[in-house]
């Protein structure tokens, strides 16, 4: 068996008869000017607890169809969607996402930012001040904790996204090709930074992205989508273990995989 | 603006740029209204007309003069501020609650949304005598209209703000669990700010032309309108001539006053 | 779980329920004057409005009435956008005119524009040339202040542009910075079409013997309400095309542009 990123998990694996998420047969068909596009064909797949997936797919693969539906954004398909058995109907607070653009309110400051998301906790104000304080001090931006979006850079705002998705302590973290606006160098810092928060938090992790690099350096399995109509073209197992260095041939070769499944062929 | 300026400058291939400090290009300004302030006078000490047609611009200043200290003038101006103000107060906020309900609500949108655009087409002069024969005349009448000038400019831009706040946030509220309250005060009134800002702007303009408008033609006193159509009933130009100054100081007073409010309330976080 | 909302009954949908309101209240209105609830001074029976409009129509004074509004109207707009245009590219391309005009000119601007009508009187009568005056003048303050606003944003990427493409003076103004600060100037004309219409309805409500502002004038003194209505009612639905024309002209000649309301 391939041991996952978080040590955790093995555990909950053994006695868990439900997985934490489960996609069964899942279709979504949209109509786009009077046609009908498959979105997604039975799509099938389950997440045990503390596990990091990745879904990478070209574009149109319909993965980030599959993450609204998952987020409850969207209720029209067919198949079913189970968090721990029970089917999703709404958004809630369990499942926090990190969008592409990071979706800060501008007119509240980063901590205003974070503490959005426990609006609706219900916990008293001095818990929610610690939380907000942690989480910041998670994604290394306690020092800007005051600042306004508008003077945040992009990587920057991502990390209080993150932090934002991370606040209600979420049974899942939802990851929507969240570093897919920032500029090379920025990605790769905060590749490490994901690596870091998501081990510590211990969070069910489902990566959506286009980087196969990415997926390959962060995820425990790694789903590859092919699109029109979106569906599982394979899942790879990736067994690398939690420090992962991007140039060893292991990893190079479980990417050259990845990209093989989705038809582009390295030649080395 | 500086850009344009350089760039304009460039094009023209000109090796001079005019003076960027604020206080010489406001002297700049005064030049051509002080020279025509100056040809007036000239031509009035010439006697090139008589004097109760072209009021020399010292015979005007003169009027402004024993009016303040003399005359009706400060009851005049407060009588027609007042008027603006309350007009404003009740009519924009009028707008900018319906403006609201429209653009949160769909169904309100399609249910009143057409109703709002038939009336919007109706001049605002237009219920001028609608008014004074529904209130005969009294005040209220013409604080109703004052109102009803305030009501569509607020309400207009209020309900397009809260329409253009990106879908995106709108997502971010949903998968957050915002419930209607949290999206309003978070969201939508943030969002759409700026956007009643200007609505709030357009409405105190229109508060002035249907004060100034209603004065006039109902030939209300005091008013600011009222000491024009006493000028005029009187053949008093110098006397129109200082009203229409004030007019023109108090619409620059309230425009300023309304950028500034209107920097303060916006710029802390948008940093250009 | 299927859904089948075609746009077409979506549409009717919303259609419905924008005719809802006005409906209920037209049938409240008419239901109350059949009562005898509704005196006559607040709110005549809809069949009286109605009744007093065809009486309009029949006679001819709707026709002429209206007719002498429109040309008003086009008169003065034309006047005022003319000059307007003019003045606007005056100050957005000379920095020169900005410094010395600019500052006369937002001062004459900050005055109501009715405000000026008693001195007009005045000085041309009550006659035709005061009111084509007043709404040229109505109709040549936002044309100016959209133009100016307008070639003043063109980008300085644009401007450049044509300097490294060694445009001269006229063919940077007539073929990039002209072209650009199109949009602003259509709305500067929208604006000043609805200036005029506005200063329009306010001069002959108050000072004129003919055209629809004065028909309603007209229906007041004679306390006869049934015709203020109808009036009002005929002058939302003139200014409606008067509109939907100029946004028409608009669409074509914006053609290039994506043009997002």
């Amino acid at each position: 068996m391939n041991l996952p990123l978080n040590p955790r998990a093995v555990a909950t694996n053994a006695a868990e008869a439900v997985p934490a998420l489960a996609i069964n047969h899942v279709s979504k068909t949209f109509q786009v000017a009077g046609k009908a596009v498959n979105a997604l064909r039975d799509v099938s797949f389950s997440v045990s607890a503390g596990e990091f997936v990745a879904i990478v797919g070209a574009s149109g693969c319909g993965k980030s169809t599959l993450l609204r539906l998952i987020l409850g954004l969207d209720t029209d398909y067919e198949g079913e969607i189970r968090l721990d058995g029970a089917r999703v109907r709404a958004p809630g607070l369990d499942r926090g996402i990190v969008f592409q653009e990071h979706r800060l309110l501008p007119w509240l400051t980063a901590e205003g930012n974070v503490a959005a998301a426990l609006r609706r906790s219900g916990l008293p104000s001095a818990e929610r001040q610690r939380l907000v304080a942690e989480h910041l001090a998670l994604v290394g931006l306690s020092s800007f904790a005051r600042a306004w979006p508008a003077q945040l850079s992009g990587g920057m705002s991502q990390r209080v996204a993150i932090a934002r998705a991370l606040v209600n302590r979420p049974r899942f973290l939802l990851l929507d090709e969240p570093l897919g606006a920032l500029d090379a160098l920025t990605r790769l810092r905060l590749q490490e930074e994901l690596a870091r928060i998501v081990r510590t938090e211990s969070s069910t992790a489902l990566l959506v992205t286009h980087d196969v690099d990415e997926a390959v350096f962060l995820a425990d399995r790694i789903i590859v989508l092919q699109p029109n109509p979106g569906r599982i073209a394979r899942i790879l197992d990736i067994d690398l273990g939690p420090h992962r260095d991007r140039s060893a041939p292991a990893f190079l070769k479980l990417r050259d995989e990845v990209l093989a499944s989705l038809g582009v062929f390295h030649s080395s | 603006m500086s850009e344009a300026t350089i760039a304009g400058s460039a094009v023209q291939g000109r090796a001079h740029v005019f003076p960027r400090a604020p206080l010489n290009r406001f002297l700049l300004g005064l030049v051509v209204p002080g020279l025509l302030l100056c040809l007036w006078q000239i031509a009035c000490w010439a006697r090139l007309a008589p004097d109760y047609i072209l009021p020399s611009p010292l015979s005007v200043a003169e009027r402004f003069r024993t009016e303040l200290h003399g005359g009706t003038f400060a009851e005049a101006v407060g009588a027609s501020l007042s008027r603006v103000l309350e007009g404003f107060l009740s009519g924009s906020s009028a707008g900018l609650a319906f403006g609201l309900l429209l653009g949160l609500s769909r169904t309100a949108e399609n249910l009143f949304g057409p109703l709002f655009l038939a009336y919007r087409q109706i001049a605002l002069f237009a219920w001028v005598p609608l008014l004074s024969m529904w209130f005969g005349g009294g005040e209220a009448g013409k604080i109703a209209f004052v109102s009803l000038s305030c009501f569509a400019p607020t309400a207009v831009n209020t309900w397009r703000a809260i329409k253009a706040i990106p879908a995106k946030l709108r997502e971010l509220a949903a998968v957050l669990t915002f419930g209607p309250l949290d999206y309003v005060t978070l969201i939508a009134l943030p969002g759409a700010l700026a956007g009643i800002i200007t609505g709030l702007r357009a409405s105190l303009i229109y508060a002035w032309i249907a004060t100034v408008g209603a004065e006039l033609f109902l030939d209300i006193a005091p008013g600011l309108g009222g000491l024009l159509n006493e000028g005029r009933d009187k053949f008093e130009i110098d006397l129109m001539l200082v009203a229409l100054a004030v007019l023109s100081v108090l619409g620059f007073i309230c425009a300023r006053s309304a950028a500034f409010v209107e920097k303060r309330l916006l710029l802390r976080w948008r940093l250009g | 779980m299927k859904r089948v909302n075609t746009p077409l009954s979506a549409r009717l949908r919303r259609l419905a329920q924008g005719l809802a309101v006005p409906a209920v209240l037209l049938a409240l209105w008419a239901g109350l004057a059949a009562a005898n609830r509704l005196p006559e001074q607040i709110l005549p029976a809809p069949a009286a409005v109605w009744a007093a409009l065809l009486d309009s129509a029949a006679s001819g004074d709707l026709w002429s009435n209206t007719l002498i509004s429109l040309e008003r109207v086009f008169e003065g707009f034309a006047l005022g956008a003319l000059g307007g245009l003019v003045l606007g590219a005056l100050l957005g391309l000379s920095e020169r005119c900005r410094i010395f005009l600019d500052p006369l000119f937002m001062f004459l601007a900050q005055v109501p524009t009715l405000g000026w009508i008693p001195l007009l009187i005045l000085a041309l009568g009550v006659d035709e040339s005061m009111k084509v005056t007043i709404i040229a003048w109505a109709s040549f303050i936002p044309v100016v202040l959209n133009v100016h606003q307008g070639i003043r944003d063109v980008p300085g990427s644009l401007r450049e542009l044509a300097r490294v493409l060694t445009f001269d003076r006229w063919y940077s103004v007539t073929r990039v910075v002209l072209p650009a600060a199109v949009p602003s100037i259509f709305t500067g004309l929208r604006e000043g079409l609805a200036n005029a219409w506005q200063t329009m309805v306010a001069a002959e409500l108050f000072a004129s013997s003919e055209g629809l502002g004065y028909l309603i004038s007209m229906g007041r003194q004679l306390f006869q309400l049934d015709l203020v209505l109808a009036m009002v009612l005929v002058l939302g639905l003139v200014g409606l095309l008067v509109n939907g024309a100029l946004g028409l002209a608009e669409q074509r000649l914006l053609r290039w542009q994506e043009h997002a309301p």
